[in-house]
Order: structure tokens, then C-alpha cells, then sequence
């Protein structure tokens, strides 16, 4: 046995850590320091074992490896059971590509959508998305009370979504609800099987939809499905429905944490909401603090190919890795002052849309959203106070780090007219 | 000042871009980042050495 073999934190002294429970959602900034401080590279015998990686240079270290860390998810479509991926815990019976996919494979189906999420693309979007954000807070302005997730923040980035996939728009909850529930129920929970099986129907509008788009093609995500090229071949049903899968998670509830977070921190903070308010060049500043310190995606994983070492740290072929995402953003190596929200730090390496090959194609589109959102709100409500005692968060941040219900009221308004279409 | 960035580094986090729009540019294709020009006008090398500092892959050299 090798002298390091009994440093706390190595497999053969694991630390106690499991971040898919109700105790680590409550308290996971302190978690995360204590591991850091003490074990920055830790064996948790949680799920199966992993490596959690929680310094932002051992975590973009381990992101640029590619060649030796693969998320390729296998999935058998008979019995739904999966290895390898980016989820720990696992999540069986779905796949999402280009996420959970390695080079050569992940080249071809990044480079098919890259495009549709680039920033011009999403610069021609946001006229869009600032009518849906306006007719939204239109159907509450006149009341004085909103729930800042049902009202707002769950709704938008659903609707964009629906409208960039090109799926009729007043279908966003059927699709939005159950990925939702997804996200917030453990996956060791009996309810967890349930909200699974609630996806088939998401599935089976795409397929319904792509079907249409082969007969008649239009200007949209389902039609690139249905007419586009992979390597030179067509996508068949299993590429569609996890490309759609990959791209409908991405977009539902990651922004929709990220900006329910942004108001309650606002509602709770409110110098720096007028600081906000006073200085609207802050925003894109202010937009980047948020992602690091809220970090909505708060991890996900790495499997080693071989043996592998990364700046110093041995990680054994076969060990699965968790790149802590919202422990490295609070890495004092890093950041001055990490758990303070600075509205202009800058500058700021965060990884909140992760890092390496697989960083969220999605982030031109979520940083647009949350600007339509926090804009809205601050002109329209800018007194807007959170019922602190209605509020309730997700009883599990190990995927996302978000909120079931944030009530809110406000001195009400006048309509502007804005309808969703 | 000059600078440049890794093409296969970078993977389009967009930092530099907020940093300096002036001097760096993001690709229609895929929003990864660019420089048309490397030589850095005076006035914006502290913005450029801000946008070192903030690429989370380490993409960007100045020389």
C-alpha cells in the first residue's frame, strides 16, 4: 500500500458524501468548503464510488482530457439499463446526446446543431423571447402576486424551447412539467420510475412531429431532425430521441433555476437590486456572478478510459469522477471573496456552463433568457418581495440547483398588450 | 500587444468576447472565440489582459 493510501479522502478512506439528498441541498456551499479545504480530491463510496472533483484547476484539468474521460452513455432500449454517462447518480432508461457521447461519435452530432445555438442565432430569438417574457408578466401585473417559477421562470425558457424545436407553443407545460419533476425527485425515490415514464410523451410528440416535417418541412429544430445528415446519413429514431432529449433538459430547468435563484437573491438583497436597477450596464457582469455563485447545474461526471494522472491526482481506469461545478466556483484559488455575489466581478472564470468539449451549448440561449427575464421584472416590479415564508426548493440539487415555488408580491401594474404567439 | 487563442482550447465560454467585443470576435458556427486582428490597440490591452484572466480553458496567450 502505497503512503498516500491513508490520506483521508483516498478509496481506502473514503469521505462521506452523498450530494443527492435533502441534508446536501440545504447545506451544500459548507459542504463543499469543508471538502475542499480538507480533501480536495475525495472517494466517496456514495453510488457506486466516485472521485469528486471540487478546485476549479483539477476540474477544468480533467474537462480538457477528453482522449482518457469519456461520457458515453450505454443504454440498453430493452431493459433501460445504462453505464458510463454524465449523472451520478445514474439515471436509467434515456440517453442525451451530444452530452453523453465521445469523439469521433459526439463531433458529428455537435456539429449537426451547433448552429441553431450560436450566438447570432440567438440574437435573432430574442425579440421573441422578450414578447413571451412581456405577455407572461402581463397576465399577473395587474394582480400584485406572482409565483416567480410557475409564472415566469418555468414558463419562458419552456416556451422558447417549444418554439425553437418548432412544437406548437401552448404544449410547453406537458413538456415542461414532467422534466421538471425529474430534476427534483431523488433517484432513489419510488416516484422517480413515474416521472420517467412521464418523457414517453415527449417522445412520442417528436416522432408525430417529425413525421410531419419529412411530408413538410419548416424553418425549425424538428425539421433539421427530420431532413438532416449525420456523417451523411439520415438520424434515426434512437439519434432524434436523444439529441431532443439532450436539448429539452438543457433548455427547461437549468435557466429556469438560474433566474428563479437570480430574483430571490435580488428580493432578499435590495441595494443590489437598485445597484441593478441604476446601472443596467452591470447586467452581463452581474449575469456571469450569478451562474458562478448559483452554479444550476451543480455537477456532473467523468469515466476514465485508463489510468490516468491529472495534475498530480492518480485516477484509476474504470473510476467514475464528479466535476463539482458549484464547488469549484466558490474555489478561493479562483475567486476573491468566492461566496460574496460581487455584481461586477469581473474577471470571473467560472465554470457554470461547464468546461471542455461538452461546455453547455445551450449558454448564448440561457444568457439571453435571464436577461429577458431580470430586465422585465426589475422595469415592471422593481418592488417586487418574496413571501420568504412560502417558498420551497428543490429536495435535491444533484442535478439542478433550483425551486419547486416562489411566491412574490409586487405594487401592481398596467398590461402592455403582449401576447404569446 | 499581440494575442491569440488556441483554437483547440478555447470551447466558446464567450468571457473574452464580454472582456473586450473590441478585439474579440465569436464564431456564427459554433460561438467559439477569434481575434481578426492579433496586434492590440493600447487602449484595450487591460481589457485583453482582463480576458486572460477570465477564459476558464486558459485559451488565450497575449505576446
Amino acid at each position: 500500500m502505497a503512503e498516500g493510501d491513508l490520506q483521508p479522502g483516498s478509496k481506502q478512506f473514503p469521505i462521506e458524501l452523498d450530494h443527492d439528498t435533502p441534508e446536501h441541498a440545504a447545506n451544500w456551499p459548507e459542504r463543499w468548503r469543508a471538502i475542499r479545504e480538507t480533501t480536495p480530491r475525495a472517494w466517496t463510496e456514495s453510488h457506486g464510488g466516485f472521485w469528486v472533483a471540487t478546485r476549479l484547476e483539477d476540474l477544468v484539468g480533467i474537462a480538457q482530457r477528453d482522449d482518457v474521460f469519456s461520457t458515453h452513455k450505454e443504454l440498453d432500449r430493452v431493459t433501460g439499463e445504462t453505464t458510463g454517462g454524465l449523472s451520478i447518480p445514474p439515471v436509467p432508461g434515456i440517453r442525451s446526446i451530444p452530452n453523453e457521447s465521445d469523439k469521433p461519435e459526439w463531433n458529428g452530432i455537435r456539429g449537426f446543431i451547433n448552429r441553431h445555438f450560436a450566438p447570432r442565432a440567438v440574437e435573432l430569438r430574442r425579440q421573441r423571447a422578450r414578447n413571451f417574457t412581456a405577455a407572461l408578466v402581463d397576465m399577473v401585473i395587474e394582480k400584485g402576486h406572482f409565483d416567480i417559477v410557475d409564472d415566469l421562470t418555468n414558463p419562458l425558457p419552456a416556451l422558447v424551447t417549444m418554439d425553437l424545436f418548432g412544437f406548437p407553443l401552448e404544449e410547453w407545460r406537458a413538456f415542461a412539467d414532467p422534466f421538471h419533476t425529474m430534476v427534483y425527485t431523488p433517484a432513489s425515490s419510488p416516484e422517480f420510475a413515474a416521472t420517467i415514464k412521464g418523457l414517453d410523451h415527449f417522445h412520442a410528440r417528436v416522432d408525430e412531429e417529425v413525421a410531419k416535417r419529412r411530408l413538410e418541412p419548416k424553418d425549425d429544430l424538428l425539421t433539421i431532425f427530420a431532413t438532416g445528415l449525420i456523417d451523411a446519413e439520415p438520424l434515426g429514431y434512437e439519434t432524434i430521441h436523444d439529441l431532443a432529449f439532450n436539448i429539452l433538459a438543457g433548455g427547461v430547468d437549468t435557466t429556469t433555476a438560474l433566474t428563479s435563484n437570480t430574483l430571490l437573491y435580488l428580493s432578499r438583497h435590495p441595494d443590489q437590486r437598485q445597484e441593478l436597477i441604476n446601472r443596467p450596464d452591470v447586467m452581463p457582469l452581474a449575469r456571469e456572478e450569478f451562474i458562478r455563485y448559483f452554479s444550476p447545474i451543480h455537477g456532473l461526471a467523468r469515466n476514465a478510459m485508463s489510468d490516468v494522472e491529472v495534475n498530480g491526482w492518480k485516477i484509476d481506469k474504470g473510476d467514475r469522477v464528479l466535476l463539482a461545478y458549484s464547488a469549484a466556483n466558490r474555489d478561493p484559488d479562483a475567486f476573491e471573496d468566492p461566496e460574496e455575489v460581487k455584481l461586477d466581478r469581473f474577471p470571473n472564470k467560472h465554470v457554470g456552463f461547464g468546461a471542455g468539449m461538452h461546455r453547455c451549448i445551450g449558454s448564448f440561449l440561457a444568457r439571453m433568457m435571464w436577461e429577458c427575464m431580470v430586465t422585465e421584472v426589475l422595469a415592471r416590479m422593481p418592488d417586487y418581495r418574496v413571501e420568504e415564508d412560502k417558498i420551497e426548493s428543490y429536495h435535491t440539487v444533484a442535478k439542478v440547483n433550483g425551486w419547486i415555488h416562489i411566491p412574490a408580491i409586487f405594487t401592481p401594474g398596467k398590461k402592455v398588450g403582449a401576447t404569446i404567439s | 500587444m499581440r494575442v491569440k487563442i488556441d483554437p483547440e482550447v478555447c470551447q466558446g465560454h464567450a468571457m473574452c468576447f464580454l472582456a473586450c467585443p473590441q478585439v474579440f470576435e465569436l464564431s456564427d458556427e459554433d460561438g467559439h472565440a477569434f481575434v481578426a486582428d492579433e496586434n492590440v490597440p493600447p487602449e484595450f490591452e487591460h481589457a485583453v489582459e482582463q480576458a486572460v484572466r477570465s477564459c476558464p480553458e486558459g485559451a488565450i496567450t497575449t505576446f
